[in-house]
């Protein structure tokens, strides 16, 4: 009877701990990696890479909560004049910068983000991601192109010392999603001044006023980040270490190191993924891994420069047939290439439309389901019956002024063994469906050093998979490979589709779509119609997103921030580390639940 | 002597100009791109222009090659420009170069002692038990690709005698397993070449007269056959050795540790020029030293070899 009593008394306050809030607890996180930071300047760096480390280490204006809601950061509120042009921000009070063993640096204030921006503006620093703020804030262009001397004429302002205040060039909606991007950090001027050119060079060379700190860094060794105890959010920092050991090889020695319990998590190569699943104790413990916002699709070339043997005459001739275009469009049986690097679960990553899904909503809405798009959102493209319909009709077209087979020169990268098995496939799915007398299919291996240079960046290619990620979070970002002056694939020099102005139909569509400002759910609207516009005349076959796969991880998912771009998705906060992995069933329940809570959250969104 | 040590000093120099200046312009030859990866597209014309001229790209080939010099000259190999953005790259090479020696140098030691041992074994029990195993040993390690036995060693072997999978300086059975797998391919070579080289010198009409004249077989062997089977070796040692700081990609790769391997190839699949002038410029002033200290290492060991001219000069 007392010991009913005591474990019933146990149960109680167990429970009263759980509803009293108590903070997750969590193990300290361990992983490999094999690419080395190049640098920790996040005012240079472009790279993925060095964002993972940066966006643990230095916060912004805002950030994303898991359900890819805008919330704010180091600044605690803002405002928007109603003309668009002018933002202001309230920066968070008593934030502290803090050096690698966590002392007082100095305080976080406006000035850090004038500071930072003057850096940014200046060419003799050479960013690579100060295009995305010039884009924007006003004269920052013309300071950067050296037209203007005068920084005070650039649109970044410390009104006082916690109001910042950005003046942009026209109106962005987008405007607050761009600030979750490295460009808009602060930087600590004195700092800056003091370190000059070794800025950014070692953990020493930077201050902190994120989550962790980057307590070691030793390159090609390995990095220790610890929990920042000064840090404004600290109370959400449930991970106090993460560990992280360099190995090249670390793709391979992964999974190894995974079931020895050495690591966290690792993603589980494809070439591996037929074994763990066919083994009962490992695929208990294997999950889906999340897909990305990067976007696949295969390009025809309207502008070939490719090898007279290839016959690019013939290919201008033929690609500038719609009908040509559409038997192709749906003559790719997409899942059969997918099984090439997604062999268990290929409907993960198969996309019907260029830009992701769960990429931007308005008002709950998703992107993909608004206007001509949702059409082409919910259908696969891969139908025998129409692409030979369209076969048939391109045949009777082109009778006479093209020669059959077509040749269609496809490079594929040979540094990828899974981009070298794909291009295998659709060769002969394509040839098999189509007709080796109408098509003739010709994967061409480039070496993976210099590869977009060789291929699609001067037009060496007449279809090729071609991918693209975003900058910001609008559907504008998706257009950018497809508008004049790009060089993905020159649809701009498409005959029949020039219009009144001289400019093509879809680029016309485009401009009208980036003229609306104001209202967002008409701006997302007109973008659906031009990208919808974009599929329908099969300018493009959208194939896939990024990501996916399947991953063994102790970290508990959908615990961290959630973003279409930007930094958030990279952080540790929020995120616990779990005695055990999840199963492919726990991570299905939770994200169900992620869903439903998710789909709520964004209803009730200003932003 | 000192003729010659001058000699080569001046030939090494010339070599080491050609040598430095060649892959100087070569890097030049490579498209623009390459200095930027994967995120060339989403970069503005001026945003290029404006880090070309950062890395000092704009001005003409000769300004360049002349400001490398110069700047060599004063003991500024310069800044990486890519791999590790405005360090030093003397910062970058030199905390790199002692794991490597150290791993190259205890490997080679490790190979030679076991592959002497086993070449001579083998050339003394020719066609019996012992030479056939090694051969079998020798036939494996050159037939086998190395990535597949030195993964096979690392995953298994750590399993089976408790070994850490990945180095770590401070952990003395850590150094074990790289040092081992570093030292296969030279047992290999070495057993097969002093075995050769036995194998020949014991065929020989000196061999057999000495034999006939019923000197014992240890000092045939120690005297004559092993010492004169050693020198060709012994040109080649001094380059083996020094050599080691370039590092071994895979086994460095696999196991972690921070050396010299792959280092090269790394910064000229990423167009750091400045890297790449000053891994060349050390690994080919390692090249020529070894050779000029193995052409004196065999001078010592047979004194038939002279140097200079007019003495019997190679």
């Amino acid at each position: 009877m007392k010991k009913t009593v005591m474990a019933a008394f146990c149960t109680l306050l167990f429970l009263s701990v759980i509803s009293a809030g108590a903070a997750p607890k969590s193990e300290d996180y361990y992983s490999v990696y094999s690419g080395e930071l190049t640098t920790l300047n996040y005012l240079v760096t472009p790279s993925e890479n060095e964002h993972s480390v940066i966006a643990n280490i230095v916060d912004g204006l805002v950030e994303y909560d898991r359900y890819g809601v805008l919330v704010p950061s180091l600044a605690t509120d803002w405002d928007n004049s109603p003309d668009g042009l002018k933002w202001t921000f309230t920066i968070r009070k008593g934030v502290k910068w803090v050096d690698n063993n966590g002392h007082d640096y100095a305080d976080v204030t406006a000035q850090d983000w004038v500071d930072a921006a003057k850096y940014l503006f200046d060419k003799k620093n050479a960013s690579l991601t100060a295009d995305v703020a010039y884009s924007v804030v006003k004269n920052a262009k013309a300071y950067f192109e050296g037209k203007i001397t005068d920084f005070s004429q650039v649109g970044v302002k410390a009104i006082d010392k916690y109001t910042l205040q950005y003046t942009l060039e026209k109106p962005v909606p987008y405007f607050l999603s761009m600030l979750t991007y490295v460009c808009f950090l602060p930087v600590n001027g004195k700092f800056l001044a003091e370190t000059g050119t070794r800025f950014g060079t070692d953990n020493r060379t930077v201050l902190y006023n994120g989550a962790y700190v980057l307590q070691t860094f030793e390159p090609q060794v390995g990095r220790t980040l610890v929990r920042n105890d000064k840090y404004w959010d600290k109370e959400h920092v449930y991970i106090k270490r993460l560990i992280f050991k360099y190995n090249k090889e670390a793709g391979t020695l992964g999974p190894e190191l995974f079931l020895r319990g050495e690591i966290s998590s690792v993603t589980i190569p494809s070439s591996l993924i037929d074994s763990w699943m066919k083994d009962p104790a490992k695929k208990a413990i294997v999950r889906p891994a999340e897909t990305t916002m990067y976007t696949y699709f295969y390009a025809f070339n309207f502008n070939p420069t490719f090898d007279a043997q290839y016959e690019p005459d013939n290919w201008k001739i033929v690609v500038n047939n719609k009908n040509f275009r559409e038997s192709i469009f749906h003559a790719l049986d997409r899942r059969a290439a997918m099984l090439t690097s997604e062999p268990y679960a290929p409907e993960r990553r198969l996309h019907n439309t260029i830009t992701p899904r769960n990429f931007v909503n308005a008002g709950g809405k998703d992107y993909v389901n608004m206007d001509d798009l949702a059409k082409y959102s919910k259908t696969d493209s891969f139908n025998k019956t129409l692409a030979l319909d369209f076969k048939a009709k391109a045949k009777a077209e082109l009778a006479g002024k093209a020669k059959f087979p077509v040749k269609i020169m496809m490079p594929y990268n040979a540094g990828s063994s899974d981009w070298t098995n794909r291009a295998q496939v659709v060769e002969q799915q394509l040839e098999s469906l189509l007709g080796s007398d109408y098509i003739d299919i010709i994967p061409v291996s480039f070496p993976a050093t210099g590869f977009l240079g060789a291929t699609r960046r001067k037009g060496n290619y007449a279809i090729q998979e071609c991918n693209w990620g975003p900058d910001y979070a609008d559907p504008e970002t998706y257009t950018d490979p497809f508008v004049a002056g790009s060089n993905y694939n020159w649809p701009e020099k498409a005959t029949g589709y020039v219009q009144a102005n001289g400019k093509g139909a879809y680029e016309n569509m485009v401009s009208q779509a980036k003229a609306e400002v104001v209202n967002i759910a008409k701006r997302y609207e007109l973008f659906a119609k031009a990208e919808a516009y974009f599929i329908g005349e099969a300018f493009v076959i959208p194939y896939a997103i990024g990501g996916g796969g399947f991953e063994a991880s102790k970290l508990e998912p959908f615990s961290y921030p959630f973003a279409p771009f930007g930094m958030s998705i990279l952080k540790y906060k929020g995120q616990t580390v779990m005695q055990k992995p999840l199963s492919t069933d726990g991570y299905n329940k939770l994200k169900a639940t992620w869903e439903d809570e998710r789909e709520e959250a964004l209803k009730k969104s200003k932003y | 002597m000192t003729k010659y040590i001058l000699k080569r000093l001046g030939q090494s120099l010339v070599t080491l100009f050609i040598v430095v200046s060649v892959v100087f312009l070569l890097m030049r030859l490579l498209p623009v791109e390459g200095y930027f990866g994967d995120g060339y597209d989403k970069l503005t014309p001026e945003q290029r222009t404006a880090a070309l001229q950062r890395m000092g790209l704009l001005d003409p080939w000769y300004v360049q090659l002349g400001r490398f010099y110069f700047n060599m000259l004063k003991g500024d190999l310069g800044t990486s420009i890519i791999y590790r953005r405005d360090v030093p790259v003397v910062e970058i090479i030199a905390p790199r170069i002692p794991y490597s020696f150290y791993f190259g140098v205890a490997a080679t030691v490790l190979a030679l002692i076991v592959g002497l041992s086993l070449g001579i074994a083998m050339a003394r029990k020719k066609g019996r038990a012992a030479d056939k195993v090694g051969t079998g040993y020798i036939v494996l390690i050159n037939a086998v690709p190395s990535a597949v036995y030195l993964l096979f060693i690392q995953l298994y072997l750590t399993s089976l005698f408790s070994l850490p999978l990945l180095f770590d300086r401070y952990q003395f059975r850590s150094w074990i397993l790289p040092t081992i797998s570093l030292s296969l391919g030279g047992t290999a070579g070495y057993a097969m070449w002093i075995r050769r080289y036995m194998v020949d010198e014991l065929n020989k009409d000196y061999i057999k007269l000495a034999m006939s004249k019923g000197l014992s077989e240890k000092k045939i062997m120690v005297r004559h056959v092993m010492r004169n089977a050693f020198v060709p070796m012994a040109q080649y040692l001094p380059a083996a050795i020094l050599s080691t700081i370039s590092g071994s990609i895979y086994i460095e790769s696999l196991y972690s540790i921070p050396g010299m391997g792959g280092l090269l190839v790394d910064v000229i699949q990423r167009q750091d020029n400045p890297m790449v002038q000053a891994l060349v410029l050390i690994f080919s002033s390692v090249g020529i030293i070894g050779l000029f200290l193995g052409d004196i290492l065999m001078a010592i060991f047979d004194p038939r070899i002279k140097l200079v001219k007019g003495e019997g000069a190679r």
